[in-house]
């Protein structure tokens, strides 16, 4: 009984959007991603492409297609950087699994809990990329936490200033 | 079974995404001689199809933007009738800009010069072949430092080309696609450049740092080094032009790793977080305007003719030693000639004005047989001590027609007698040889 509701409850607050949306919202936040940095020097302290993947898979609340979608915008952000392809995918596909996991069991609607939400999966992603850097791969790695945290905080103000649009693209019945 | 799947089918996709992507990663990476493990430098096929993929996908939207950016932005700039004053002020820019290149290959060949280090060949000049190009995308990463750039393949350009502003050194080409190229600029950490301090020129290997800042490693402690000297590429690394500016040092600080050693933080020259337009140089052969070639040819001409000379002084001090140790020879052979109340450049031997001396005989015009020298018959020596030295040629005299080909001449008389120790001996009192028969 106690499964059903859980499933009932996730069923009512599944998002949809249109097919287009799948598609341009993550290929926009790559692109502005890779060319933001130019404009803004060293102060590009934001990862479009983890908010995206947390947005989608808490709005979807499935955790298969939260990691797939993870999956597949890591692997573009290695794709486009000198690093190992892998990297990234790894650290988003885990906070994409998370962010759906936790979407069916928490109420993500509001908004103090997506601010914090979304401030720790991007901690999460940056602690995922250094421990597979230095220690699955073995690699050396310059490192500034200082710079993780700043990332993280930007990634809130995004996502405060992004989910609300964003919203406003679901198909609503 | 079934029901294990479908229950924890999350967590098993999961698993075999990350899995994969693990695998991936395995195959991108290789572990050095010293243990330590790094990224693959050549993509594998695999890796390099999908950051084909992604690069097309993403940079034709990014280089759009910018695009727009430059045409929304030039269209005011340009507008009415300050477009002729911008296009003067442009072709200006690239005056200086060339200017600027152009002194930093003269001063350093000034200072080598200077330095007495050698000679300075016209190949090592600055002067290269470059393909100017627009930077316009990026890695998304701050961990990552590299741009895109809107010239490929299809451009001329290739791996490990140098990218450079007349400002100073940016980067180098890391990978190419047909319309694009990424580049690895020098402030990443896995990026590295030969570099050498102008005035102290201490060595050193520049590279990137977390933040984004150039530092010069693997430095021992040095007082000479002062902020405000000047970073110049060393050439060494077979991508920078030598004599590029890299930047200036701009404080040195202690290596908190290793005792003895330091690092030198370095202002980079070039603006690396506004870059626009870039120099991707594609050739290092040397590139000459008309005169110069002209200059070089004349001095090709020059340095010949003082080759030429050079060559004739040394024949001329060779055939004196010779002359002068053929004397030697003589004197120990001959203690006799040596007059010890005489010095040294007054001895007979050296007595320049004997109108006897014997000379090497002139050659013949038609050699035979009898010609000294030659390997075919009898040398013209006497014939007795022919006879002794060849007995087995004695019954030839009665078949003279087989005497040459079942005779061996023995040309050791003819070799003495053509020696100018034997006119010396002759002219000494010794009876000279018979006269040398010619036909």
């Amino acid at each position: 009984m106690a499964v059903l509701s859980a499933s009932f409850r996730r069923d009512l607050e599944i998002r949809r959007y249109p097919s287009l949306v799948y598609g341009l919202v993550p290929l926009v936040a790559l692109v502005l991603q890779a060319w933001l940095p130019r404009v803004l020097g060293r102060f590009a302290w934001f990862d479009l492409p983890l908010v995206v993947t947390v947005y989608f898979a808490l709005g979807r609340r499935s955790p298969i297609q939260g990691t797939f979608m993870g999956a597949s915008m890591g692997l573009f952000e290695d794709a486009l950087s000198n690093h190992a392809i892998g990297v990234n995918g790894i650290a988003k596909t885990v906070a994409g699994f998370l962010a759906a996991s936790v979407g069916v069991r928490i109420d993500v609607d509001n908004f103090t809990v997506r601010l914090l939400f979304i401030f720790l999966l991007s901690i999460l992603a940056s602690v995922l990329y250094v421990f597979v850097t230095r220690f699955l791969l073995g690699m050396e790695l310059e490192w500034s936490w200082l710079n993780e945290l700043f990332k993280a905080i930007g990634n809130s103000i995004i996502a405060i200033l992004t989910f609300p649009l964003l919203d406003r693209l679901q198909i609503r019945d | 079974m079934e029901s294990f799947f479908v229950r924890y089918r999350n967590l098993v996709v999961l698993l075999a995404v990350l899995l994969a992507q693990m695998m991936g990663l395995a195959v991108q990476v290789r572990r050095m001689g010293d243990g330590r493990t790094t990224l693959d430098p050549g993509d594998g096929p695999g890796v390099r199809l999908i950051r084909l993929w992604a690069n097309a996908l993403v940079s034709p939207a990014e280089e759009a933007i910018h695009s727009s950016k430059l045409g929304v932005g030039g269209l005011w700039q340009n507008y009415i009738d300050l477009r002729h004053v911008r296009e003067q002020n442009q072709d200006l820019q690239k005056t200086i800009d060339r200017l600027q290149l152009e002194q930093a290959a003269l001063l350093e060949d000034a200072r080598q010069g200077q330095r007495l280090q050698g000679l300075i060949s016209f190949q090592e000049k600055y002067i290269y072949k470059t393909v100017a190009a627009q930077a316009f995308g990026s890695s998304g990463s701050d961990l990552s430092r590299v741009f895109y750039i809107d010239k490929g393949s299809n451009g001329g350009l290739g791996r490990d080309m140098a990218v450079i502003t007349p400002d100073g050194i940016v980067g180098k080409i890391r990978d190419v696609f047909p319309r694009s190229a990424q580049v690895l600029a020098i402030n990443d950490p896995t990026s590295g450049a030969g570099v050498i301090l102008e005035t102290t020129r201490i060595r050193g290997i520049l590279r990137g740092n977390a933040a984004g800042q150039l530092q010069i490693v693997g430095i021992l402690a040095d007082n000479r080094i002062q902020p405000g000297e000047k970073v110049l590429t060393a050439g060494g690394d077979q991508i920078f032009p030598r004599g590029m500016p890299v930047g200036v040092v701009e404080k040195v600080v202690r290596d908190p790793e290793r005792d003895g050693f330091i690092f030198i933080m370095v202002k980079p020259a070039a603006h690396l977080d506004r870059l626009d337009e870039v120099l991707v140089v594609t050739s290092t052969e040397p590139r000459f305007s008309p005169e110069e070639q002209q200059d070089i040819a004349t001095s090709e001409a020059l340095k010949g003719t003082e080759a030429a000379a050079i060559r004739d002084q040394q024949i001329r001090e060779q055939q004196a030693m010779e002359q002068q140790k053929a004397s030697q020879i003589m004197a120990e052979h001959l203690p006799g000639l040596i007059d010890p109340n005489l010095p040294q450049d007054q001895q007979p031997l050296h007595d320049s004005s004997n109108p006897n001396i014997v000379t090497n005989p002139p050659r013949a015009l038609h050699p035979d047989r009898f010609t000294p020298g030659t390997a075919t018959g009898p040398t013209g020596t006497d014939s007795a001590s022919q006879q002794q030295e060849t007995p087995k040629a004695a019954p030839d005299k009665e078949h003279p027609s087989q005497a040459p080909s079942s005779a061996k001449p023995n040309t050791k008389p003819a070799a003495k007698a053509a020696s100018p120790a034997h006119g010396n001996a002759g002219q000494a009192g010794t009876p000279p040889d018979p006269p040398r028969r010619n036909p």
